[in-house]
């Protein structure tokens, strides 16, 4: 008798543990990188965690970092862009064109400017086709995907290298202290603000009432399509920095960089507590979901196990971590 | 002889939920027995347990005298025994035939299915029920009557000795549902006894024979129609009295706030007026499909206007969006709060601040804490009932939905509130608290515009009653003297053949 009644209690603990993660896909994220990382230091002390390796984590993980940013507030409003590595290319390929002295020269200002703006406005042209034709955001940026590239390739045929040294300087500077590329702190100094905006402020919050609901959203007086459209030249500008950036630190814009990455990206925000049908999920969540692929590939690595698996294992994490969601508590969004 | 079905002390508890308990029941041949009672009282449950879609937890179900045992629905069809769900069953990309057919096709020697032997037999179920529908059309090409007697259709077979009907008429107009009751009380009269799931009592004494009471899971009482009266329903589904009356409550318009004129949009709207002061109720009644809730959405800024003025406290008003509006003063409680009133995966808090973001935001920064007292001060003012303000929407009841959608825009303190259907799937109770509120923001002054269907409902609540028909506004009662009589004469005689010929169940087109 008083077994059972202890064996339902271990149940009952067990079941109120899965709960608790399951209704918070940060915390459970959270949990596994800190696991992964401690079985991973205490198996491979040499060549885990140390200093440079660590650098080349992070400073990998953070392009797809900034794009995550981006793509959680469009998914958050229940919409996605499949373009953001297009985007990232072309808008690298634009700074490298007008930054490099071979070809227009304007100096590495204007560079990384038209970088942004290149990004921002292939947002622009995703938003308007979303919100003002309407075509569904999976077809249209499945479009802009294929544009987005064959312009890049249109542009600059097989990239700018080299692009300029004081160009390169955007991308390689690091700080004193751990010796990080700016790319790393650019993502970080995004993924905090865009953290505390998105969760914080009146404006960021009508982002998850159009996921929540976009008719009803729409009949509360919520501008949904000036949001969503917001929320794609957002997108765009966070991929132009990224693909600036990475142009910066290799000084070099090449014609293929961010192939298949907005997959990779998308997976990272739907591990991150992101759901397809929007109006739910965090920026904190989603970059913990970065670092977790990031830490499961550099595992793979340090493992010789081969990047075949690599696929193999994050797309099991990511089924996984979708699974815990029939344990939510009952009504929880 | 045997009753048709005879329950006997049917219990069925959820986790954490008795649905019913110790319900017995008997229903002759041939009889159109109503199953009333507010939402959560057990009605649904009971039907679905008779068509075996819930295992009862104890308790009998006795066919024709016979204890069945039902394992799921298809075992329950193979006894005689359809239900028409509330929720309905269609898909509408398919034919008629497809539909009534679903997973049961007529298949030849390969397995193809035999369309044309198909829509034969689709046609004849549906000529059984005394109504023509082209067994080849789409259903989404169907009225929301059609596709009614389409479901019953499916129910229909070869043997039918029960039909269940679980809230027919939902989304159906009064002359729709006339063309339905003739088909109900055709089936009933070949001898095929109905269940007929309800909360709206007019349709029960327009139908039906006897009438089952259920209130909290348990049977309340049964009466017979003819000898019963809507106070007396009433009493055994709410357990105290309640007033869906008019009430003189001496309330003197004052300022007009808005005054619509000629407005026209799209091929909806064609010629519509109104006006409403503060302190106003004013009703907009008309069939479905009479550009009522076209109107509004109009005046709401949610459908482009193409004709007309619109002047809210004097000033001119042409909003390019749905935030011009409450920019104006204006606000609008949609007909259907699932799909476009509320976020049902969220909670009461954020639902209600969705309205009012700038109202709980400190600056830029939205405020939980404003927020949070925000919609604590509602619950209490409006008795939602909730265990907190933190409780996800979705999981609240009805009628409880419907106070969270008014506070939603109550709390943007509107001018003009337009409310389009304000108690739509809402039980009684929660109806005439419903009815008290609206009363009472009119009383403060505020301008009130309700478009209703339930016309017991226009004539409980309105000041002034406005009719429209086909996109136009044709004509003006007064709250206090009309009838519904009065109401569907007007609805009805402004293009009596065009709505005619709209209502016809079955006319294809």
């Amino acid at each position: 008798m008083t077994d059972t009644t202890a064996a339902t209690q271990r149940d009952a603990l067990l079941l109120r543990v899965v709960r608790k993660l399951a209704n918070s896909r940060e915390l459970t994220l959270f949990i596994l990188v800190l696991v992964l990382a401690g079985v991973m230091a205490a198996v491979y002390p040499n060549n885990f965690p140390t200093a440079s390796n660590m650098r080349a984590v992070l400073l990998n993980l953070a392009p797809v970092g900034i794009l995550v940013c981006g793509m959680m507030l469009l998914m958050i409003a229940g919409t996605f862009d499949l373009s953001c590595g297009s985007t990232l290319a072309l808008a690298g390929v634009w700074a490298g064109v007008v930054a490099s002295p071979n070809w227009l020269g304007y100096g590495p200002y204007a560079g990384m400017l038209a970088g942004l703006v290149v990004g921002g406005i292939a947002g622009l042209i995703n938003g308007l086709i979303v919100t003002r034709i309407g075509i569904n955001a999976l077809i249209a940026t499945l479009g802009t995907l294929t544009i987005f590239r064959g312009l890049t390739y249109v542009t600059a045929g097989t990239g700018v290298t080299p692009i300029s040294d004081e160009f390169a300087a955007f991308g390689r500077v690091a700080d004193p202290l751990l010796r990080i590329q700016s790319l790393f702190w650019v993502m970080l100094v995004i993924a905090l603000g865009g953290g505390w905006l998105i969760a914080r402020t009146r404006f960021f919050r009508q982002y998850y009432f159009i996921g929540g609901n976009p008719r009803a959203a729409q009949l509360s007086g919520i501008r949904v399509d000036r949001l969503i459209l917001i929320g794609f030249v957002i997108m765009g500008v966070l991929a132009g920095l990224s693909g600036a950036l990475y142009a910066a630190r290799l000084n070099s814009a090449v014609v293929n960089a961010g192939v298949g990455i907005e997959l990779k990206v998308i997976t990272a925000t739907v591990l991150g507590g992101a759901s397809l049908k929007g109006g739910e999920g965090t920026i904190f969540g989603g970059i913990m979901g970065v670092l977790f692929i990031a830490l499961v590939e550099n595992a793979m690595i340090i493992n010789s196990v081969g990047v075949f698996w690599q696929g193999i294992v994050v797309g099991l994490v990511l089924l996984f971590a979708v699974s815990l969601d029939r344990f939510k508590t009952p009504g929880r969004g | 002889m045997a009753a048709r079905l005879e329950v006997q002390g049917l219990s069925k508890r959820f986790p954490g939920v008795i649905a019913l308990e110790d319900v017995s029941i008997s229903v002759e041949r041939g009889e159109i027995r109503a199953l009333l009672g507010e939402n959560g009282a057990g009605k649904s449950t009971l039907g679905k347990i008779v068509a075996g879609i819930h295992a009862p937890s104890s308790g009998t179900v006795l066919i024709d005298g016979e204890e069945v045992r039902l394992q799921d629905e298809r075992a329950a069809g193979a006894l005689g025994i359809g239900i028409v769900h509330q929720e309905g069953s269609l898909v509408p990309q398919l034919s008629v035939a497809e539909n009534i057919f679903a997973g049961r096709q007529p298949v030849g020697r390969f397995g193809q299915v035999l369309v044309d032997q198909m829509r034969a037999e689709a046609a004849r179920l549906i000529g059984q029920l005394g109504v023509a529908i082209d067994p080849a059309r789409r259903v989404a090409e169907l009225s929301a009557a059609q596709a009614q007697i389409v479901e019953i259709a499916k129910a229909l077979s070869h043997d039918l000795k029960l039909l269940i009907l679980d809230e027919p008429t939902a989304a159906l107009t009064l002359n729709e549902t006339d063309r339905l009751f003739d088909v109900v009380r055709k089936l009933a009269q070949s001898g095929v006894s109905i269940i007929y799931v309800s909360h709206r009592l007019a349709e029960i004494f327009a139908l039906c024979d006897r009438v089952s009471v259920l209130k909290d899971g348990r049977l309340a009482g049964t009466r017979d129609v003819a000898a019963t009266s809507t106070d007396e329903l009433i009493r055994l589904m709410v357990g105290r009295d309640v007033h869906l009356h008019r009430q003189a409550d001496g309330r003197v318009p004052g300022r007009v706030v808005l005054e619509a004129r000629q407005v026209a949009a799209g091929v909806m709207v064609r010629d519509a007026s109104v006006t409403v002061r503060a302190g106003e109720i004013v009703c907009i009644a008309g069939l479905i499909g009479s550009g009522r809730s076209e109107f509004c959405e109009t005046i709401f800024g949610a459908r482009k206007r193409s004709g007309g003025t619109i002047a809210i406290d004097g000033n001119a008003y042409r909003p390019g969006g749905t935030w011009d509006a409450k920019a104006a003063g204006v606000g609008m409680v949609p007909e259907d709060r699932k799909t476009s009133g509320l976020f049902l995966g969220m909670d009461i808090v954020n639902n209600i601040a969705a309205t009012v973001l700038d109202k709980v935001s400190d600056g830029a920064k939205f405020s939980q804490a404003k927020a949070e007292a925000l919609a604590q001060n509602f619950v209490v003012e409006m008795r939602i009932s909730t265990p907190s303000v933190r409780q996800v929407v979705g999981n609240l009841s009805g009628g409880n939905q419907q106070k969270v959608l008014l506070a939603k825009w109550l709390a943007m303190e509107p001018k003009l509130l337009i409310v389009d259907e304000p108690t739509r799937g809402v039980d009684v109770g929660a109806r005439a608290e419903i009815y008290r509120l609206l009363r009472a923001l009119a009383a403060k002054g505020v301008a009130l515009l309700v478009v209703s269907s339930d016309l017991p409902e226009v004539l409980a609540l309105a000041d002034r009653i406005i009719v429209m028909a086909e996109g136009r506004t044709v004509g003006t009662l007064n709250g206090g003297e009309a009838t519904e009589e009065s109401v569907l004469r007007l609805a009805t005689k402004f293009t009596a053949s065009v709505a005619a010929s709209r209502a016809t169940v079955g006319a294809d087109a």
